[in-house]
């Protein structure tokens, strides 16, 4: 089975993330890029099916050059080769962009299966994999806690707000996971070393056939307008409870609606 | 002159910080109070390979040396472990794998270096003895030979981790000290398997209740009538000390790492503490009272790290590398006794509450001057062997 992974470098959430005065991009060099922790469960999750299954894991980055740290962390779990998409053109674009460039590579180097994590920690939008899937003709598993394949038939537990829905579909497919799907595993010294060694090809937009129309901060569907710091946190309500603390505490999340 | 690491060394700092980076202060705070074995961390550790660095490759382990293994004992010690708790990466992948590698027979290494590369069987090394710490030349443990065997019979004392070994690196007299000539000679360094000597009733061990490092206990050990087949002699009969230096060398620079670690470790959380920390209206750390003895002990932290290096660098060329262990081990020492004392300082108070961890760290950092070599033996040795200064003992 030909699995890729896609795989993203974020800024590290431990340190403080900004965003650009200039153009209100994320600031990549203000922070230490590390591999997004979803993306660590989605490399696991390749290793596994090909472990269980033979075939190869590709890791597929599409980001600026000092991606590459993250690329060889994934190639030190075990993926055996990876392709980095790099380009000036590509800085700024939104969800449709991306998953229009990704979309494009993934054509050219061909797949039985994409695997993804279901959402970035910088972003955080979550739509990529059904993007992905729309663009490539191919069904989507997204949400997953659990994936199967057997044969040509791919089968998924989608989490979902009551429990999870079993959905089956057929290869090719494109799916994401959540963090409960498995344990990631950590780099061995053997698999670090070996990963100084593997192929990593790098593509630019020509070579995808990415056309830059589409792709890019100016050709984004979305704009951020403006941005500003979070407000500091309110001072808590306290209930005190006299007797009536229960239904106090009722009425106030009746309020916000939790109940 | 290069002075970065090698591609291996660099692999093992990103690789063992990463397994450590998901054990932080708190859970090296409750091993501590626990007084338990870190399990979890040994297991990834094992998972990883990281505790096989030292031994060859054609016995399943990472083929490299005491630079990796001094760069792993770092990451570990920094990680929240600190100096005490990085013994436990001391015990086997330098006791054990790092010696039997270079001295161990051929039957030696190929039945205990597979098994110790992937931690599935733990070494301890025993030397200090009641009448013999700083004078390890003046131990009384004797080994008589009987046909293929040795009879050993002697106390030892503060030997750690022999609760988890299966083997025990002992070191014996087979020439008394008294009638050495010269005194380094007559030593024999005998493997021991420790279970089988238990069940036979000729070795017992008592922990002892310590101030800290608790991860691993330390025991006073009995040998009586212990019986070691002649071919569990690592190295050569009354040889012993060539081996000896080879551990004690390696066990100095791992604990001048060990000590590196807890030395940054004490230092961040003194640094975060220092600009959270507001008094009179400004952070303590805009203080220069507060702030410049921090900045001393970072530098004091970069240079015993070049020391460490360069020491390991010289025992993995197979040159003499003594003194530069011996100041190695002196300068991380001391930066991780001033740094956990600084930390101590800046704290204020709330250094004393056992919820901050450098109550722990200080105790810990405090070991570092006396073991496994004190400060005054090193100084003894550069001021003798070093400067040619008239001996004192
Ligand atoms: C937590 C811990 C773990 C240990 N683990 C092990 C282990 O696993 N295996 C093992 O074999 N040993 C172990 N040891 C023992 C350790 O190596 C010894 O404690 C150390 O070598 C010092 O010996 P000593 O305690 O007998 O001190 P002593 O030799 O009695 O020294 C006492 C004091 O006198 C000073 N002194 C002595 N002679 C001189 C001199 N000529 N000039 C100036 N000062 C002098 C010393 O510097 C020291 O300050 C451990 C010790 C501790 C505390």
């Amino acid at each position: 089975m030909n699995i890729v992974v896609c795989v993203k470098q974020v800024p590290d959430t431990a340190t403080e993330r900004k965003l650009r005065s200039d153009d209100k991009t994320l600031d990549r060099d203000a922070a230490d890029g590390v591999i997004n922790e979803l993306c660590e469960y989605a490399v696991e999750e390749a290793l596994r099916l090909k472990e269980a299954h033979g075939g190869e894991v590709t890791v597929l980055t599409m980001g600026p050059g000092k991606a590459t740290d993250t690329i060889r962390k994934a190639l030190a779990m075990g993926a055996d080769k990876a392709v980095h998409l790099v380009d000036d053109a590509l800085h700024g674009s939104d969800a449709l962009g991306t998953s229009y460039a990704l979309a494009q590579t993934l054509k050219k180097i061909g797949f039985d299966l994409v695997v993804l994590g279901s959402e970035s920690t910088d972003a955080r939008t979550g739509v990529l994999a059904a993007m992905l899937a729309e663009r490539l003709g191919v069904p989507q598993l997204t949400f997953s806690n659990k994936v199967e394949v057997n044969g040509e038939t791919i089968t998924a537990q989608r989490v979902t707000d009551y429990g999870y829905d079993r959905v089956e579909a057929s290869l090719p497919a494109v799916v994401s996971v959540v963090e409960k799907i498995n344990e990631p595993r950590y780099p061995s010294f053997k698999g670090i070393m070996a990963a100084k060694k593997k192929p990593v090809t790098t593509l630019g937009i020509a070579d995808a056939e990415i056309d830059a129309s589409q792709v890019g901060l100016a050709n984004s569907w979305s704009e951020v307008v403006d941005f500003a710091a979070a407000p500091p946190r309110a001072a808590g309500t306290i209930v005190k409870d006299e007797g009536d603390g229960g239904v106090k505490t009722a009425d106030f999340l009746a309020s916000k609606k939790f109940v | 002159m290069d002075f970065t690491l090698p591609e291996s060394a660099l692999a093992v700092q990103r690789g063992v910080t990463d397994v450590c980076a998901r054990y932080d202060l708190g859970y090296w705070q409750r091993c501590e109070s626990e007084k338990r074995w870190p399990q979890e961390v040994w297991d990834d550790l094992a998972r990883g390979g990281w505790l096989g660095l030292a031994v060859p490759e054609e016995y399943g382990g990472g083929g490299q040396g005491l630079l990796e293994l001094a760069v792993a004992t770092e990451a570990l010690s920094a990680s929240g472990a600190a100096g005490g708790s990085a013994f436990t990466y001391v015990l086997t992948p330098g006791f054990g794998a790092l010696t039997l590698a270079r001295h161990g027979s051929p039957r030696q290494r190929e039945e205990l270096l597979p098994k110790l590369a992937t931690g599935e069987v733990e070494t301890c090394f025993a030397l200090t003895e009641p009448d013999a710490g700083s004078d390890s030349l003046g131990i009384s443990t004797f080994a008589r030979r009987d046909g293929d065997e040795f009879v050993v019979n002697g106390r030892k004392v503060w030997i750690t981790g022999v609760q988890r070994a299966t083997w025990m690196l002992l070191v014996t007299r087979t020439v008394p000290a008294a009638e050495a000539k010269p005194r380094s000679h007559g030593l024999t360094i005998l493997l021991v398997n420790v279970p089988e000597a238990v069940a036979a009733g000729s070795l017992s061990y008592r922990p002892i209740p310590k101030m800290g490092a608790n991860t691993t206990p330390s025991n006073t050990v009995f040998v009586d009538g212990l019986r070691v087949p002649a071919a569990n002699v690592v190295g050569e009969v009354d040889q012993g000390s060539r081996v000896l230096w080879d551990i004690l060398n390696p066990e100095r620079i791992l604990l001048a790492a060990g000590g590196l670690g807890a030395a940054e470790v004490a230092l961040s959380v003194a640094v975060r503490y220092a600009g959270e920390r507001e008094v009179f209206g400004r952070p303590i750390g805009a203080n220069q009272a507060v702030a410049f003895p921090l900045a001393e002990v970072k530098a004091k932290i970069e240079l015993a790290r070049l020391m460490v290096h360069k020491a390991a660098w010289l025992f993995d060329a197979g040159l003499p590398c003594g003194t530069e262990a011996g100041i190695a081990k002196l300068a991380a020492s001391q930066a991780a006794w001033e740094s956990a004392d600084r930390a101590f300082q800046t704290l204020g108070g709330m250094a004393y509450s056992l919820e901050y961890p450098v109550a722990r760290l200080l105790a810990d950092a405090r070991i570092g001057k006396v073991a496994p070599v004190t400060e005054e033996l090193l100084l003894n040795h550069l001021a003798t062997r070093v400067l040619g200064l008239p001996r004192s003992f």
